[in-house]
């Protein structure tokens, strides 16, 4: 393989494993806290998508319920410079967030009131996903949606290097990608790391009961959990929908499963962990041959086959001691 | 006793009655009206829809209205099956216009072959449709017959061209078909395809592909897939920096395809079976009616449409002629319907359509059209001669 061609491979790897990891930032914040898989991550993530895009165009023009609703016939002020496009995307990613926490309150509080199995939250949560992607399809159609193409306004869209006699190429979008994640990232480890909600949260991850007597309100801080959790989601939703496209209601679905792979490959519960694992699945997907790229789903999850063989608890996981 | 042998009776009679024609006469409309596919299948139900308006304005099948009976075939095999399977046996239709894909066609199609219904295929263009079964026809013109002339076309416009990528939707059937007969042009056209990329309907990412398009130096790409990926895929190819010539195949062929690419659609070549500047007077009445409710030009997915369901009612009319509509039994009328489509000629908006023995349409005009837009959102299909 020439240099440019790995290079050119290794920025696309990148970019798509930047996505896949903020995706499952979202899915582990949830795990560590709860030890449970929130399966309407998906569904939040695509919400969050539609949520800026009703912000941003307001149009719906082909199927379901808002059948030709325009809300913005002058065009949206909320669109054409990044500030406005930024605001509308943080809008979107809130009331995605408070989405999540109403999944909480919905699907998984009435389970842990009655103290019932891990795994019926986890169905529970599934049901709530097949219930809002199907009213997605029921209020706007299973169309694609675009974002306008100068969205994040007048941008390039795309930067070329030299690599030799080749040139490499990557989209503005899946720069503006990378960074948000690497930034969410850091906002995320120092809220963990450094804040009193971030010791209380580790402390309710820790051991809900001994939080509890310590003062700490734990069904508040699973609250701000979620809340967090479906703030990610939503914003990898816009993210991934301006590179991209909103594909339809089921779009989160795909990244669901891969989200999945990611936070079982990292680590599960490992905030890192989700982001290595992310990378790792988006490089491997982008050293498929082009000519076999239809296989690269396949690639991910055999990747992550082998490599929990050699490693059960994922690659920055931490292996369970178990007392006896 | 008695009550027994009068509700058999009975039974049977309801059973007879409902192998009756009903009016107003049911004619099934199977198509995409939810999935990605639905890009296109709602275009159909327009174009289905104003024929039955026209139609029925103008005395229906000789003084007899039709009905049409929608059925969402979404855009998988599965939801095309049960499409075909209801309008058959709970709405009693003499025929049916879907579905929809090819890759739909095959599986659904079958269904109609052993129920005796004739299918006219409103935009089926793989090989092989009409040869699913006696009852199966298209007027949709084989992508073998459409897809060469915007290689040609291409060609005229840069005399250069000698390097080609071909990328295509390898999960749709259709779009496998398409692009063989893309392929075999190109290389009869004397042009090298330097690199062949494939590709699902259901992908948003094409770093991978467009990467390898890039590295391959071509002057032309060749797009065959349907509006969402390939949309998709025009405007990844354009803002990662080609600037050559692009030809879409017939899944791009509809507007719906602006919203996606935006103004990276500009310049799209597009081969098609429909021009709104058809002189017949079929056509005119159409996009004169089209244009007033819709402000823009008809699509060839609503005129295709359009044309399935006025094959059918000229069929029917032609039998209703012959013995009125009422007196045939379901079953009876629904064999010499499809044996009357094959046997007539029809002026349509897609101009004069005729069929081979074996259902396969034969259509006189092709056009190759290039996409202009006018700003992010709004464009349309300019006719090149």
């Amino acid at each position: 393989m020439e240099l440019s061609q790995l290079i050119q491979n290794l920025l696309n790897g990148l970019a798509i494993g930047s996505v896949y990891a903020i995706f499952a930032l979202g899915y582990t914040l949830v795990f560590s806290i709860l030890g449970i898989i929130n399966f309407a991550h998906g569904a939040v993530f695509t919400l969050g998508a539609y949520f800026t895009y009703t912000l941003v165009v307001g149009q719906f023009e082909n199927n379901g319920l808002l059948k030709g609703v325009n809300l913005f016939p002058q065009g949206s002020p909320l669109s054409g410079n990044p500030w406005a496009f930024a605001l509308a995307t943080l809008i979107g990613a809130v009331i995605a967030g408070f989405v999540a926490v109403l999944v909480e309150r919905l699907a998984f509080r009435p389970m842990r009131a009655r103290g019932a199995d891990p795994l019926l939250a986890l169905v529970s949560s599934l049901g709530v996903a097949l219930v809002v992607v199907n009213l997605i399809q029921l209020l706007v159609g299973a169309e694609i949606y675009n974002f306008p193409s100068d969205a994040y306004g007048e941008v390039r869209p795309a930067l070329s290097f030299q690599i030799g006699d080749r040139v490499v190429i990557v989209r503005t979008v899946q720069i503006i990608i990378f960074a948000v994640s690497l930034a969410m990232l850091a906002v995320l480890g120092y809220v963990i790391g450094r804040t009193k909600v971030g010791k209380a949260l580790r402390a309710v991850a820790e051991s809900p009961g001994t939080a509890s007597l310590l003062g700490i309100s734990v069904d508040r801080f699973i609250l701000i959990t979620f809340f967090l959790s479906g703030f990610l989601g939503g914003l990898a939703g816009t993210l991934v929908g301006t590179a991209f496209g909103v594909a339809g209601p089921y779009f989160g679905v795909t990244y669901g499963l891969k989200g999945l792979a990611v936070i079982v490959l990292g680590g599960l519960g490992s905030i890192p962990g989700a982001v290595v694992g992310g990378l790792v699945i988006g490089l491997a997907e982008a050293f498929v041959p082009a000519n076999y790229s239809a296989y690269k789903d396949a690639v991910a999850f055999a990747l992550l086959f082998v490599i929990l063989l050699v490693r059960p608890q994922g690659l920055l996981g931490r292996v369970q001691i178990q007392k006896v | 006793m008695k009550r027994l042998a009068f509700t058999v009776t009975f039974a049977l009679l309801a059973a007879a009655q409902a192998q009756k024609v009903q009016t107003p006469v049911p004619i099934g409309v199977a198509v995409a009206q939810t999935s990605n596919t639905a890009l296109l299948g709602q275009e159909q139900v327009i174009g289905a829809r104003f024929a039955e308006k026209f139609l029925n304005a103008r005395g229906g099948i000789n003084g007899t209205p039709i009905k049409l009976v929608f059925q969402d075939a979404a855009g998988d095999e599965n939801s095309a099956i049960n499409a075909f399977q209801n309008l058959i046996t709970k709405e009693n239709v003499v025929g049916i216009v879907g579905p929809t894909l090819s890759q739909q066609a095959f599986a659904a199609d079958p269904i109609a072959e052993r129920a005796k219904v004739p299918v006219l295929g409103p935009s089926n263009t793989a090989k092989g449709i009409p040869q699913i079964g006696e009852f199966v026809a298209r007027v949709s013109a084989p992508v073998a017959v459409v897809a060469p002339n915007a290689i040609k076309q291409a060609l005229k416009l840069d005399p250069k061209i000698k390097k080609v990528a071909v990328l295509y939707a390898q999960n749709d059937a259709f779009s496998t078909s398409e692009t063989g007969t893309f392929q075999e042009t190109a290389k009869a056209q004397g042009l090298n395809v330097a690199t062949v990329q494939k590709f699902q309907t259901t992908d948003t990412d094409f770093t991978t592909q467009v990467t390898a398009v890039l590295n391959a130096d071509v002057d032309l790409v060749i797009v065959s897939g349907l509006a969402a990926d390939g949309g998709n895929l025009v405007k990844q190819l354009r803002q990662l920096g080609y600037k050559g010539l692009i030809i879409g195949g017939n899944g791009l062929n509809t507007s719906n395809i602006f919203s996606v690419c935006q103004r990276y659609c500009d310049g799209i070549i597009i081969a098609q079976a429909y021009s709104p500047a058809q002189p017949s007077a079929a056509n005119q009445v159409f996009v004169k009616e089209y244009r007033a409710q819709y402000k823009k030009d008809p699509p060839q997915f609503a005129a295709q449409a359009y044309a399935g369901v006025q094959v059918m009612v000229e069929a029917l009319k032609a039998l209703d002629r012959k013995k009125k509509l009422a007196q045939w039994d379901l079953g009876e009328l629904r064999a010499a319907l499809n044996k009357q489509i094959l046997a007539g000629k029809y002026n349509t908006p897609l101009g004069e359509l005729r069929f081979e023995k074996d259902g396969e349409i034969i259509q006189k005009d092709f056009y190759v059209a290039q996409i202009k837009m006018k700003d992010a959102r709004t464009g349309s299909f300019v006719f090149l001669k």
